[in-house]
């Protein structure tokens, strides 16, 4: 099997099935001490705040939205083009059609996917100044924090990059690296393949442990009252 | 150079590794885990807005510290402690409402809590939190008062509210009464007319009320100020332990 063709499969599975166990082992690993050393939570448990504060949290329903409006609503976006596009590109989904799990469901026209792909890269950039820039952000920030907004954002850009070969930036970087030309896919590929597998093991498994977090917090706040 | 609070102590690795340990749960795990560091709990914090917005102040930062302290495994030395201590004491007030401005809903606080439980377990928590501790563990109430001295001076305050009002009681250990009073021990210690105020109100109102002789009445909980939860735990046990004794229909908590 060639490198390519590894990529091209197994990989792949590899990805996926990393994100998806690693992530599922996330919660397990929570339920699992939580029922130990959290037994608070769940003899406060409340479905009514749960739903609650999750609700509350995952629209723009929130205290952010006033005190952070612009920090908020560009995080907002964030969130929703780097979901979206991936799940909804139609070059992915023919992929999936073609795959032997011939799946196939709705997509977006691609001039959606190229104008969100540019904001994700652009809120990108906003988040690395603004790292840099805000002292008290850049206090709490660590090197991981950089690296992981750049592995977020390399599988969007070289997504852009790959869907526009006649483009300036492609032919701009085919000339100074021909190999990127050769394996222009596989890169794009790689990129992806490592966001996922990074997920279960760095703060990206907020992806799931968002709900975790809400939950606990909302029933506590939800019970005494406070603002949840 | 402030001098620190807290009596010199010998810093034993291994109990600290085992106290942080200990303490871990998996709330705090996992919101050590996704703090995405992305600071809009700053601006909500009173000390960050009141220091200039000095950003030593942003609650996440303090809240890293407890990930700091997991990961040295008790390789700590006394300027570090000292450090925490600073922090967990002096420059955090609880308030939980960063707690409220998180989009997580990390509970930063309980992180502060923990830090300063961890510190107290290792002989660190303010000396003031620590007497008082002592005199809880040893009498019930933060001020040390004696079973004789709290009921000397309820009576003491009963006699000089007849003179004002004849009639006026301050019932002791009454049983079934409908309300079970507590206090502050600061009262009984140096404000003993605020019982009499109170008494006053309960006279003029007619409310069936009363005060246990036994531990039980000092409401204050300074323990679980300085993360002493077992102390703390206690307390609010003789507190129940009092009202099931007289068989009170309430507890009225005062602080």
């Amino acid at each position: 099997m060639t490198f390519i063709h590894f990529v091209e499969g197994p990989l792949v599975w590899i990805a996926f099935l990393t994100f998806l166990f690693g992530s599922a082992l996330r919660l397990l690993l929570f339920f699992a001490l939580s029922s130990k050393k959290d037994k608070s939570i769940y003899r406060y448990f409340s479905f009514k705040w749960m739903m609650f504060s999750i609700i509350r949290w995952l629209f723009p329903f929130n205290l952010d939205l006033k005190k952070n409006p612009i920090f908020s609503t560009l995080g907002y976006i964030f969130h929703i083009c780097i979901l979206t596009v991936p799940l909804f590109y139609s070059a992915h989904i023919t992929l999936w059609e073609e795959s032997r799990l011939k799946w196939k469901w709705w997509t977006m026209p691609d001039h959606w996917a190229d104008s969100m792909t540019l904001i994700v890269l652009a809120v990108t950039l906003f988040f690395i100044i603004r790292r840099i820039v805000l002292p008290s952000v850049r206090i709490i920030t660590t090197t991981t924090d950089f690296f992981l907004l750049v592995i977020c954002a390399l599988p969007f850009l070289t997504g852009y990059l790959n869907a526009h070969p006649d483009g300036g930036a492609y032919q701009w970087l085919t000339s100074v690296f021909p190999i990127y030309g050769r394996y222009n896919t596989i890169i794009h590929i790689m990129s992806g393949a490592l966001m996922l597998i990074l997920i279960p093991f760095t703060k990206l498994s907020h992806w799931i442990l968002f709900f975790v977090s809400r939950s606990v917090t909302g029933m506590e706040f939800g019970k005494r009252g406070y603002t949840v | 150079m402030a001098e620190p609070q807290y009596p010199e102590i010998a810093i034993n690795p291994e109990a600290v590794r085992q106290a942080v340990n200990d303490r871990m749960n998996a709330r705090l795990k996992m919101w050590m885990r996704i703090c995405a560091h992305c600071g809009l709990c700053a601006d909500t914090c009173h000390f960050y807005l009141a220091k200039n917005k000095d950003p030593k102040m942003v609650p996440a930062y303090k809240a890293q510290k407890l990930k700091e302290l997991v990961k040295k495994k008790g390789r700590v030395d006394e300027k570090y402690l000292q450090s925490l201590y600073d922090i967990a004491f002096g420059e955090c007030t609880v308030c939980r409402r960063c707690t409220m401005y998180c989009p997580f809903g990390i509970d930063t606080a309980l992180i502060i809590n923990t830090i300063r439980s961890i510190l107290t377990s290792q002989g660190m928590a303010p000396k003031g939190l620590q007497d008082a501790i002592n005199n809880y563990q040893e009498t019930g109430n933060q001020m040390a008062i004696s079973q004789e001295d709290w009921i000397e001076t309820l009576k003491w305050m009963e006699e000089e509210l007849q003179e004002e009002l004849p009639g006026a009681q301050i019932p002791i250990d009454k049983k079934g009464a409908n309300i079970m009073y507590t206090v502050n021990a600061r009262e009984p210690k140096f404000y003993p007319q605020d019982i009499q105020l109170a008494a006053k109100i309960f006279h003029v109102v007619g409310e069936d009320w009363t005060l246990p002789s036994k531990m039980g009445w000092d409401v204050t909980n300074l323990a679980m100020f300085a993360g002493d939860f077992k102390t703390a735990g206690y307390l609010v046990g003789l507190i129940k332990e009092a009202a099931e004794a007289l068989q009170v229909k309430r507890v009225v908590l005062t602080e």
